[in-house]
C-alpha cells in the first residue's frame, strides 16, 4: 500500500490543474480499448471551433496528434474530477461543470458537445473502462495526497526495522490483542462511512474527560478492525456511552464486573451484516466483533481508561474486549428494544447497557407463557445476589424457542413484563440479613414487606439467537438509575 | 559495487490517544493550624464512609476546626460543578472520603 | 485532600495525573466494605494524625 510521509502531506487542498472555462473535457487512457475506438471522434471535436482538453491518464502517445491532449500528472485531475470511467466527457460552462457522459455513446457525446454527425464510423454506443483512479493502490496514494491534510492526528512514524503491531503493543494502544494499524490511508477511508466532519466533537470522554472527534473515533475503529460503514454505529455509541446517564466514566471505575453492551436495531443492522441469530452473543461476526471493540479502544485510548489505572474491575469480564449484538427483529414477535425506548419505527439506534457477564437460563420443559415466566423469574432473581432488590438492572435475551411460546400464546412484550414484574415482586422476608445463617441481607426494617428486584423500567428485554435450543440469556448489570448507570438509546446518524 | 543504504520507509500511524498535556495545578500553601479554619468533609456515598466521616469529625472539630459536611450524590459519578463552587465559597480545606 | 483505601493508591496517580491536579492523599487499609461501625472509627483514629498532617504540615 503506498504510503506518504508527513512532509508530503499539505495544509490544504491540492489545486486543480487549469481547464477551460468554457468547453469540451474528455478523459481518457490509452490502456482501454473503447478510449482508442473514439479517437476519430476526439478528431473531429479538435478540429470544431470550441476548446477540446483530452486529459490522458496513462500514456499519451495515441492521443499526441490532438492538439488539446495532455497527461494527468499524478491523476490529479482525474482525482478532483472524481472519475470512475474512461472515457468520460465533460462540458465546461462559465468555469464549472455543467454536463457529462461516461463510455462512449454516439446520441450522448451528440446532446452534450452540439455536433451532428459524429463519427459516423463507430457503433452507437461501447461502454468505457475503469479508471486509473479506481485502482485500489493508485486510490489508497491519491487519498493521503489529496485528503491526508484533512486529518489532526499528530504522526506517528514507525522505523521499518521494528515490527508495527509490536511497536502498537509497546506503545500501549491495545487492549491486548493486535490492532491494525491506523495508517491516513486506512483513516482516511474509514472517515468515508460517515458524513460529519472529522474535526466535528463527539463526545467528552471519560476518565481525562478529552474532546473526542469523529477523526480520533475512526483511528480507534480502523485498529479495532471497523469496516468504514460500522462508524455511524460507532459514533453513536460513542455519544450515549458518554451522557450523564450512562456514566461510562463511573462503570469504568467501578470495582464490578460490566463495561459497555452495544445493541443494534433498525436497518442499519442488517445493511452491515450483523449477526443477530445463531451465536449472537459469541464470535465471529467482524461487526459485532468490532463495533464493541472500537468503542472500548476510544475509551482507552482517548479517554485515558486502563485496566489497573482508573478500570479498577476486581475480575472484569471477556466482554469488556467487546460486546455488541443487533436484535432479530425480523424474527421477533415483539417491538424493538429501540421502539419501545421511544426510537421512530424504521430508525437505526444503538442502546448502551452496562453488562456483566452472559448467564444461561435454560427450560426445555414450558410449554406454556406462565410457566416459563416463572423460569425467567426464578432465574432473574439471582442477580447481583439473591438478596438483592432495586439495586441493579438487568436484560433478558429472549431466544426463538422461548419467544415462540408467548407468541403462540399471544403475550407480547407489554405482557411479558408485566408478568415479571408481578413474579418478581419478592416477599422480604427470606432476604433479610441473618435469615438461614447468611449474614448478607436486607436490613430487618424490611420485615414483612415485598420490594421489586427491579426498579421500574430495570428489566430490558431483548429477542436473539439461533432457532434451535431453549436457552435464554440474563446479562446482569451495575448500580441502576441515576446513582449508577441508565440505559441510553441514541439514533445512528450517517 | 557499493549501495546507498536505503532510506527508511517506516509506517506512518496516527495518534489514537488523546494527545494532551497536562499542566500540573500547584497545591494551596498548607494551613498553620486547623483551629478556627472552615473544613469540608466530602462524602463520596460510597457504603461505609459515612462512619468513617463522623469520626473524624469528630477529632476535627476537637482541633478547633469549623467542620461543614458534604455529599456527592453519588459515587459513581465526578461531584457536580454547583457542589464543588459551593465547598469552594464556604471552606478553605475540602477532605474528600472514602473511595474504596 | 482525599481519603482512600491502599487499593487505590494507582487509581488516584493515574487520575491526579490526568486532570492535572495533584491533592493530598491519605491512604488508609483495605477492606472497608466489610468493617463494622467500630472498626471504621478505629481507622478514622489511626488516620487523624496523617490527615491533619498533610493539611497542616504539623
Amino acid at each position: 500500500m503506498p504510503e506518504v510521509s508527513p512532509a508530503q502531506v499539505g495544509t490544504g487542498p491540492i489545486a486543480a490543474p487549469q481547464m477551460p472555462d468554457d468547453g469540451i473535457v474528455v478523459v481518457v487512457k490509452r490502456d482501454c480499448p473503447t478510449c482508442l475506438l473514439v479517437t476519430p471522434a476526439l478528431e473531429q471535436l479538435a478540429g470544431g471551433t470550441e476548446p477540446l482538453d483530452v486529459v490522458v491518464q496513462d500514456d499519451l502517445e495515441p492521443f499526441t496528434h490532438l492538439a488539446g491532449a495532455r497527461m494527468d500528472t499524478d491523476l490529479d485531475l482525474s482525482w478532483i474530477l472524481d472519475i470512475d470511467t474512461v472515457p468520460t466527457i465533460m462540458r465546461r460552462s462559465g468555469g464549472v461543470e455543467v454536463d457529462r457522459a461516461a463510455g462512449w455513446s454516439r446520441t450522448q457525446w451528440e446532446r452534450l458537445t452540439g455536433t451532428a454527425d459524429l463519427a459516423p464510423g463507430l457503433p452507437e454506443q461501447r461502454p468505457g473502462c475503469g479508471s486509473l483512479t479506481q485502482d485500489p493502490a493508485v486510490r489508497s496514494g491519491l487519498r493521503v495526497r489529496h485528503e491526508g491534510w484533512r486529518l489532526a492526528a499528530r504522526r506517528i512514524q514507525i522505523s521499518a526495522l521494528d515490527d508495527e503491531m509490536e511497536s502498537l503493543f509497546e506503545r500501549g494502544f491495545t487492549d491486548g490483542l493486535p490492532v491494525v494499524p491506523p495508517t491516513p490511508v486506512r483513516v482516511l477511508r474509514m472517515l468515508e462511512g460517515t458524513t460529519r466532519a472529522p474535526a466535528e466533537v463527539v463526545a467528552v470522554v471519560p476518565p481525562d474527560l478529552v474532546e473526542c472527534t469523529v477523526e480520533k473515533v475512526a483511528i480507534n475503529a480502523v485498529m479495532a478492525g471497523c469496516k468504514p460503514e460500522y462508524l455511524p454505529v460507532v459514533l453513536a455509541a460513542l455519544e450515549a456511552a458518554c451522557t450523564d446517564d450512562f456514566n461510562i466514566h463511573g462503570l469504568l471505575a467501578t470495582t464490578w464486573f460490566a463495561g459497555p453492551l452495544i445493541v443494534v436495531n433498525g436497518p442499519i443492522a442488517r445493511a452491515i451484516g450483523m449477526n443477530s441469530g445463531v451465536n449472537a452473543l459469541g464470535q465471529g461476526n467482524r461487526a459485532n466483533a468490532t463495533i464493541g471493540r472500537a468503542l472500548q479502544l476510544v475509551v482507552r485510548n482517548v479517554g485515558g481508561g486502563r485496566p489497573g489505572g482508573v478500570d479498577r474491575a476486581t475480575l472484569g469480564n471477556p466482554g469488556k474486549y467487546t460486546f455488541c449484538f443487533a436484535e432479530d427483529e425480523v424474527g421477533s414477535p415483539w417491538t424493538s428494544l429501540a421502539t419501545e425506548r421511544g426510537m421512530a419505527e424504521g430508525a437505526s439506534a444503538v442502546t448502551l447497557f452496562a453488562a456483566e457477564g452472559v448467564r444461561g437460563m435454560a427450560d426445555q420443559t414450558s410449554r406454556t407463557p406462565e410457566s416459563l415466566a416463572r423460569s425467567f423469574a426464578a432465574c432473574l432473581a439471582s442477580v447481583t445476589h439473591p438478596r438483592t432488590v432495586i439495586a441493579f438492572d438487568a436484560m433478558l435475551v429472549v431466544c426463538p424457542e422461548h419467544g415462540r411460546v408467548f407468541a403462540e400464546a399471544g403475550w407480547d412484550k407489554a405482557r411479558l413484563h408485566a408478568e415479571l414484574a408481578e413474579l418478581l415482586l419478592l416477599d422480604t422476608d427470606p432476604l433479610l440479613a441473618g435469615v438461614g445463617g447468611l449474614d448478607m441481607g436486607l436490613d430487618p426494617k424490611w420485615a414483612g414487606h415485598k420490594l421489586p428486584k427491579f426498579r421500574d423500567g430495570g428489566l430490558l428485554i431483548t429477542y436473539a439467537g439461533g432457532k434451535a435450543g431453549m436457552f435464554s440469556a440474563i446479562i446482569g448489570s451495575w448500580a441502576s438509575g441515576p446513582i449508577g448507570s441508565q440505559p441510553v438509546t441514541v439514533e445512528v446518524r450517517s | 559495487m557499493s549501495q546507498a543504504p536505503m532510506p527508511d520507509a517506516g509506517l506512518t500511524v496516527l495518534d489514537p490517544t488523546g494527545e494532551r498535556s497536562v499542566a500540573m495545578r500547584e497545591r494551596l500553601p498548607r494551613l498553620d493550624t486547623l483551629s478556627g479554619r472552615r473544613v469540608a468533609l466530602l462524602d463520596i456515598t460510597k457504603a461505609r464512609g459515612d462512619v468513617f466521616l463522623d469520626q473524624l469529625e469528630q477529632h476535627l472539630v476537637r482541633r478547633g476546626a469549623l467542620v461543614t459536611r458534604y455529599a456527592k450524590p453519588t459515587f459513581t459519578k465526578p461531584a457536580p460543578v454547583d457542589l464543588r463552587q459551593e465547598i469552594a465559597m464556604q471552606c478553605e480545606v475540602v477532605i474528600e472520603a472514602l473511595a474504596d | 485532600m482525599f481519603v482512600a483505601s491502599t487499593e487505590f493508591i494507582d487509581a488516584a496517580a493515574t487520575q491526579a495525573a490526568a486532570l492535572g491536579a495533584d491533592p493530598a492523599r491519605v491512604f488508609i487499609p483495605h477492606p472497608i466494605q466489610d468493617r463494622t461501625d467500630d472498626e471504621m472509627r478505629a481507622l478514622a483514629d489511626a488516620a487523624i494524625d496523617d490527615i491533619v498532617k498533610a493539611l497542616t504540615g504539623s
